[in-house]
């Protein structure tokens, strides 16, 4: 009993003094009346109902103690990624829906019975970890991303004690340390019946050299076609590239081989390893996977001939051997026919001149044939120079240096062909005042020459460039494009390029271009300019990508539609200016023509960004750059989605991923109730309710009080007091 | 107004010049791609031989496919032009002025960035004079590098001959010494006095008597001086793998 009096305690002692005197008084005088046995039945009858009143004022109460049982709220997890579309093998439904079935179907579905007994929340697991509501289960689709199943049983962990999963398996799951939720797992799918054949793994170098031979790992699974013969081809776009006859043996199946090839020309591939649809797949979308392969040079292969021993060949042996993309293999003519040597041939370093092996057998191992100020005619026959036409027809390049020894002698045969400049046969080397060289309105902007990429600083360096002595008065061809010229009275052309078949020519039509070296050098401007362009030059001439200012590195596998894709841009610092100037843009062009949303973000290092869009098409797109200095555009293939799916029902995985979390996996046909029943109750909680109750509230002190006032009055009327 | 000597020196000078002169290479025959540019400093001699030219750009012409001038250039370390020149040339016997800061600056840029300089001490007075002087100024100008003797197989000895020693007007040292920055030698030095054996006066006679080996040391003499030129306009390009197997077998 506890609580607080309604009257100060001394006002209740009163009260029952008070209380106690009128029933002694009263007792006397009704035993005069009724005598002494009835006086003391009344007396105690009054007595009850003082006492009764009194305790009241004293507010006397009772605390109840009540036990509760609570059971933990239950997350259902529904898997709505990609393989949860796809059809069941009856085909009449997805497995999404039939893992809905499992929940709704029935008088007492496993929805309806678990929400009757405990607190249950639905998460729909696909793009996200969303909660929804039942109302919205039937709505539910698949969607194409998955998130991690450990990271959502992590922020699960902290409201529930046990998360249900129905799914096929496909899932994200980093295996941990098991201090989550137990999960119980409720396959869907059909494993027994699914058939599909699918590209698992495209392995890719990174990077792959031209002309030599590229290996890619490819693996192939299937399910459900043992015995059969797949052709397995390697397409560049739609160029076929490789076929490959594969045999499964057996129902589930993964095989990995070996697909070679030797691309033959430098820039970023589109390839795609595929193989055919199948009578009964379930999916034929991951029947082939589209990747992108970036072809290199391994080197630069310059075979240089040297007409003689000069400041020309040393400086530009220099600049060629100090670049490591170089591999070059130069021969000087060290005596001419008409010099006498003294000496036996031991006491000589001279080589022979390896004419027939060089130009008729080895000239198509190299990139690029340099002639600098080399007299054929005292070497060989002007026939000889037909190998050397063939080479650059067929995608070579060659380029002539000039100097006294040169051009001339060259008019009729095949290289006059070839090159951009008209040659006279009459002797054009001239040496006289020094000329000035300036860029032409074409050399402005040509890669070869535009050493800077600020315009008018590129103009000013090569307004500084040392005069020539040395130059052969030549005039151009009407497809070639003078870069340079002689700045003086006539314009003589000095750096003139073409093209011839599918390679590329170049006329520097003097000896001393290592006056720019050593003349800048003299002036305290150092020798990067010459470096430069030899370089450029080289790279030019070699149809060299990485010569381009901007350049587009695109994924290693093809982007998917309605999946961002992200490519990154770079931009060559081509000049000594710390930041290139002006602005970039994106621009990314559907199948169908039209230009998408595309994203540009600056990253870390100076000269680097991240371009993003969101294909909503399949097909190639166009993706564009522009600067103030040059743009550039790739392809990049965009597929459909579940290029990559392998969308067989992995139930076994399912059996692991629970029993590593402490849950159970159960099959369809196990009671799911029962066997979800121990796991419901066993995480409950249990608390203690208290409650006070007042006594004069309750309705039976009411009827104690009426009871003892009514028998006092019966009593009192029947024997006579009233 | 030409005395009667100075006409009978002429005329016979012309008569021994035409007569010993080789036949003209036919190839090269347009402009000169080699010419001494011979620096002149202060103190000491700078020019102890100063005849040493003609015999060895003939030489040069006669033995290989250089075309060269027998122009002599004399220049100081401010000349405009001084980066142009393919080989610079340093003489001398006695002790010169030390050079100052800005020529030691444009010298050092100059080496390092390209520039070629041949230096000989006349004398050959290890320690003394004009070695003194010049190795002074070396460390001095390249502090991080030594000028020292080059290894037998260095690119200089086997840029045109396969050289095995160095011959000169005495022999002082059986190789040349330099200093190397990476894979090329910007100064080549010399103690042997290589100019003095190719010097010939105007009449086609040796200025000087090579000791203690007679003519086939001046012979070494020349073939050194056209491995210098060459090496100066070829770099290592000796050492290249091409030229390897050549060289061995003739080595053995």
């Amino acid at each position: 009993m506890n609580g607080i009096p309604v009257f100060p305690l001394w006002l209740i002692l009163i009260l029952l003094a008070l209380g106690w005197t009128a029933v002694i008084v009263q007792y006397g005088l009704i035993r005069r009346r009724l005598g002494s046995s009835r006086a003391i039945i009344l007396s105690l009858l009054r007595l009850g109902v003082i006492l009764l009143l009194l305790s009241f004022a004293l507010n006397p109460s009772t605390t109840a103690r009540k036990e509760h049982k609570m059971l933990s709220p239950i997350a259902i997890l529904l898997d709505t990624s990609q393989s949860m579309g796809l059809a069941t093998q009856s085909g009449k439904s997805s497995r999404l829906e039939d893992a809905k079935a499992l929940l709704l179907d029935g008088e007492k579905s496993l929805l309806k019975s678990l929400t009757g007994r405990v607190e249950v929340k639905l998460y729909a697991l696909g793009d996200s970890l969303r909660a929804f509501d039942g109302g919205e289960l039937s709505l539910l689709k698949a969607t194409r991303k998955q998130v991690d199943l450990s990271e959502a049983l992590d922020r699960l962990r902290r409201e529930y004690s046990l998360a249900i999963l129905l799914s096929d398996g496909n899932l994200k799951w980093e295996k941990k340390n098991s201090a989550g939720i137990p999960l119980i797992t409720i396959p869907v799918g059909d494993t027994g019946e699914y058939r599909d054949t699918l590209i698992k793994e495209v392995k890719t170098p990174p990077l792959a050299f031209r002309g030599r031979e590229v290996r890619i790992d490819v693996t192939i699974k299937s399910y459900g076609y043992a015995g059969l013969t797949l052709p397995v081809l390697l397409k560049d776009g739609n160029r076929l590239l490789k076929a490959k006859n594969m045999t499964i043996k057996q129902t589930s199946d993964e095989i990995t081989f070996p697909l070679s090839f030797i691309p033959e020309e430098v820039g970023q591939h589109h390839l795609s390893v595929s193989i055919p649809p199948q009578f009964g797949e379930s999916l034929t979308s991951n029947n082939s996977v589209h990747f992108s392969l970036r072809v290199v040079r391994d080197k630069i292969r310059i075979l240089m001939v040297s007409g003689n021993p000069s400041m020309s060949y040393r400086f530009m042996r220099m600049a060629l051997k100090n670049d490591p993309s170089i591999d070059l293999l130069s021969f000087v003519i060290l005596r001419t026919p008409s010099n006498v040597l003294n000496v036996p041939i031991q006491e000589q370093s001279l080589i022979p001149f390896p004419v027939e092996t060089l130009f008729s057998k080895e000239l198509k191992n190299f990139d690029l044939l340099l002639f600098d100020n080399f007299p054929y005619q005292f070497y060989f026959n002007p026939k000889v120079l037909e190998p050397v036409r063939e080479f650059v027809r067929d995608g070579g390049s060659f380029s002539m240096i000039g100097g006294p020894n040169v051009f001339d002698s060259y008019a009729g045969t095949p290289v006059e062909d070839i090159l951009p400049v008209r040659l006279t046969g009459r002797r054009d080397y001239h040496r006289d005042a020094p000329l000035e060289v300036k860029l032409t309105p074409v050399g402005a902007n040509h890669p070869i020459t535009r050493l800077s990429l600020d315009e008018n600083e590129n103009v000013r360096l090569w307004q500084e460039m040392p005069s020539l002595d040395g130059v052969n008065l030549l005039d151009p061809k009407s497809s070639g494009r003078v870069l340079l010229e002689s700045g003086e009275r006539a314009s003589w052309p000095i750096l003139t390029v073409g093209d011839y078949g599918k390679g590329r020519v170049l006329v520097l039509s003097t000896d001393d271009s290592w006056k720019w070296y050593m003349g800048m050098v003299a002036k305290g401007k150092g020798q990067w300019a010459y470096l430069r362009f030899i370089e450029k030059m080289v790279r030019w001439l070699t149809k060299d990508p990485s010569l381009d200012p901007v350049q587009i590195i695109l994924p290693e596998r093809a982007g998917t539609a309605g999946q961002e894709t992200g490519v990154r841009i770079t931009l060559r610092e081509n000049d000594l200016s710390p930041n290139p100037k002006g602005v970039i843009s994106l621009s990314v062009v559907n199948p169908d023509g039209l230009k998408i949303a595309s994203d540009l973000k600056t990253t870390g290092p100076s000269g680097e960004y991240v371009g993003s869009f969101f294909p909503e098409k399949e097909g190639m797109h166009k993706i564009k750059v522009e600067t103030p200095f040059g743009s550039v555009e790739e392809s990049l293939a965009i597929t459909r989605p579940g290029e990559d799916l392998d969308g067989a029902p992995q139930h076994e995985r399912l059996r692991m991923i629970s029993a590593s979390t402490g849950g159970k996996f159960l099959s369809r046909g196990d009671d799911l109730l029962k066997e979800i029943e121990p796991y419901v109750g066993r995480d409950a909680y249990r608390f203690i309710e208290e409650r006070s109750l007042q006594l004069w509230s309750r309705p039976y002190v009411l009827a104690i009080l009426l009871l003892l006032l009514t028998t006092e009055w019966y009593l009192r009327r029947r024997w006579g007091m009233v | 107004m030409i005395s009667r000597r100075g006409f009978l020196s002429f005329g016979f000078g012309l008569a021994v010049s035409l007569l010993l002169k080789g036949p003209r290479p036919l190839l090269c025959a347009s402009l000169p791609h080699f010419f001494f540019a011979q620096l002149k400093y202060r103190g000491g001699e700078w020019d102890p031989n100063p005849q040493f030219v003609s015999a060895m750009i003939e030489e040069l012409e006669l033995r290989t496919s250089i075309n060269g001038s027998k122009e002599r250039r004399v220049t100081t370390l401010f000349d405009p032009d001084l980066f142009f020149y393919p080989l610079l040339y340093m003489a001398g016997r006695y002790e010169f002025d030390p050079f100052t800061p800005q020529e030691r600056e444009i010298l050092r840029r100059f080496l390092t960035h390209g520039g070629f300089l041949f230096a000989e001490d006349t004398v050959g007075a290890k320690g003394f004079g004009f070695d003194r002087a010049f190795r002074n100024e070396m460390k001095k100008i390249l502090p991080d590098h030594e000028l020292k003797g080059l290894p037998p197989d260095h690119s200089v000895y086997r840029s045109f001959y396969l050289i095995e020693t160095i011959g000169g007007r005495q022999k002082v040292n059986p190789y040349l010494e330099g200093i190397t920055l990476d894979n090329w030698t910007p100064v080549l030095y010399s103690q042997n006095d290589l100019s003095g054996a190719w010097s010939r006066d105007r009449y086609g006679k040796w200025v000087n008597e090579c000791v203690p080996g007679g003519e086939p040391q001046r012979s070494s003499a020349f073939k050194a001086g056209i491995n210098i030129i060459v090496y100066s306009f070829t770099s290592d390009y000796k050492k290249d793998l091409v030229h390897h197997p050549f060289i061995k077998r003739r080595q053995n």
